[in-house]
């Protein structure tokens, strides 16, 4: 017993401390490397963390070089794809175009309108400087959901910087580096977003599934069966993390959950945009008395410019409410027309009824005479019948040739 | 491979392919994901690293496996210094298995890789949930690493070509 001990002691003190010919470093030492790195990576001294934005720079980059070979293959796995079901989603792209055209002109009315009140609140309005980011490094984990941009501190991206793919929300900028950036996508387990589910208006937390949906969680008990296939997720802005009102994914109902399917697909995407805000703060009765004249006349053109704006989107909307009213205009005479057409059908129609109706009667009285106007005709004197062609005539022989009721 | 020992310089070159392979992989994860077979996901460097730190670790510098193991993590976005301590403790498993054993078996080796990276796995799982609060899926852990069992013995085929190469 004691000697397998000693065994073991020594397989293990030989595997820790013994340098092989070649190595430069015992596993030993490595190992106490590692956990200072650990350590020390955790720390918040400026220069690791300038060590660390070195490494990352020349890391993501030669990551880069080295997956060019399989981004090739993976590119032409997918441009193959694409040819392959490139009619189906043209037709498809056109019927949404289509749609999209005429939802186009409410939603710029919407937009002026919320610039508008966040004027009148007093709030600012953060310009939509959207920078271009490309895709460097996009490993797609399935431990943790991230990609690397090309675009760091010195194009303004900060920690919390939004990351789109077109108009759709992505993800948020964790980690920043001079020239490039790593983004926490949606999908990942550590991402929680603050939503609103339209149109039932509830408020929600997305988190990441690990996959590449989302899941709703913390809402209100009994409100499950509210969602349909309809609703859309968007950001509610609270905790100020993300903006308010950007799209993210419709949601889909499962047994348990509650499941979000992202507009954007995450394992498609090859660029991205990030956006830089820069907050423009309304200036307030008092201070705009103070400021200079040239800001002055900044602010009046900047007014002129947005009722510029505003005329042109009343132009369009105008122009668009004419052509439906002509189009209903027209439809309303056509419509006119027909109704009247129908009803001389109708009239027609009416009087060969009735025209039907008296030569059935007619028929039925012809019939009865043939019956019994031997009963009903006066012959002699003094018997009960009546005069041919009198109306009392027309009764007996209606009544088959009684004469009192 | 007579060829090699003539001339030093090629024989250097090859006997380096395994470190550019694990630089390559650490870099560039070749796990095709994009497949998007779901659930699917393996860890190359841990086969590598295991095979040649057992079989042929005086040309596999433990060093650049420390180096690329923060590599690793920058690529991924793990703290700094979690995958070199893993891949440090598989040398430190091999460097073990290596002293302990008289006759090696693959068969062994096999198992004795699923017992090491079921140990290492767990212990990053622990450490990053535990420590740095990381969020994660315990089922994507299982799933890789059977996958990196099951692919090792079809990478070790392949590896033994080349040890066969440098050793003749």
């Amino acid at each position: 017993m004691a000697s397998s001990r000693d065994d073991f002691i020594i397989a293990i003190r030989s595997a820790f401390l013994k340098k092989s010919t070649q190595q430069k470093f015992s596993l030993l030492t490595l190992v106490f490397i590692s956990i200072f790195v650990i350590v020390l990576s955790n720390l918040n001294f400026k220069a690791i963390q300038i060590l660390k934005t070195g490494i990352n720079e020349v890391v993501y980059r030669s990551s880069f070089i080295v997956s060019i070979p399989e981004n090739f293959i993976k590119n032409s796995y997918f441009s193959i794809l694409e040819y392959s079901t490139f009619f189906n989603k043209y037709k498809e792209n056109e019927k949404q175009l289509i749609q999209l055209k005429s939802s186009n002109i409410s939603n710029e009315i919407i937009q002026y309108e919320n610039e508008e009140l966040k004027n009148l609140i007093n709030d600012y309005v953060s310009s939509s400087d959207k920078i271009l980011a490309k895709i460097i490094v996009d490993h797609e984990s399935p431990f943790l959901k991230s990609v690397i941009i090309n675009k760091g501190s010195n194009n303004k991206v900060k920690i919390g910087t939004n990351i789109f793919d077109q108009s759709y929300l992505v993800g948020r900028v964790v980690e920043v580096n001079f020239k490039t950036s790593r983004v926490l996508l949606l999908s990942d387990l550590n991402s929680n977003v603050p939503v609103t589910i339209a149109p039932q208006n509830i408020q929600a937390i997305m988190i990441g599934a690990g996959d590449d949906y989302g899941q709703i969680k913390y809402i209100k008990d009994g409100i499950f069966q509210k969602f349909d296939e309809n609703s859309i997720v968007y950001t509610s802005g609270t905790g100020a993390i993300f903006k308010s009102g950007i799209p993210i994914g419709k949601v889909r109902q499962t047994e348990n959950n509650l499941n979000v399917d992202f507009f954007s697909d995450f394992s498609q995407l090859k660029y991205v945009f990030a956006e830089v805000e820069v907050k423009m703060e309304n200036q307030s009765p008092k201070k705009e008395i103070d400021d200079n004249s040239d800001q002055k006349n900044t602010a009046i053109e900047t007014k002129i410019q947005i009722l510029e704006e505003e005329k042109k989107i009343i132009e369009d909307s105008n122009l668009k409410f004419k052509e439906e009213n002509e189009n209903l205009k027209f439809q309303v005479n056509y419509l006119n027309t027909k109704i009247s057409s129908i009803e001389n059908e109708v009239l027609a129609q009416k009087e060969k009824i009735e025209q039907s109706t008296i030569d059935q009667e007619e028929l039925e009285f012809l019939r009865l005479n043939l019956l019994y106007s031997n009963k009903c005709q006066t012959r002699k004197l003094f018997s009960t019948g009546f005069k041919v062609g009198t109306p009392e005539y027309k009764k007996c022989i209606l009544n088959k040739g009684k004469i009192n009721d | 491979m007579t060829k090699f020992k003539r001339k030093g310089s090629l024989l250097k070159i090859y006997s380096w392919i395994p470190i550019i392979f694990l630089f390559i992989s650490v870099l560039n994860e070749f796990d095709f994901n994009y497949l998007n077979l779901k659930y699917f996901s393996f860890n190359f460097p841990f086969i590598l690293i295991f095979f040649f730190t057992l079989k042929d670790f005086k040309h596999f510098d433990y060093f650049f496996v420390f180096i690329a193991g923060l590599f690793n993590d920058t690529v991924i976005g793990l703290p700094l210094g979690i995958s070199s301590l893993s891949y440090i403790l598989i040398c430190i498993a091999t460097a073990y298995i290596r002293n302990i054993t008289i006759r090696p078996s693959p068969f062994k080796d096999w198992f004795y890789f699923l017992f090491i990276i079921s140990l290492i796995n767990s212990l990053n799982y622990s450490i990053l949930t535990l420590f740095f609060s990381f969020n994660l899926d315990l089922t994507n852990y299982l799933i890789n690493t059977f996958f990196t069992f099951s692919f090792y013995i079809v990478f070790v085929s392949v590896f033994k070509y080349y040890l066969r190469g440098i050793n003749d």
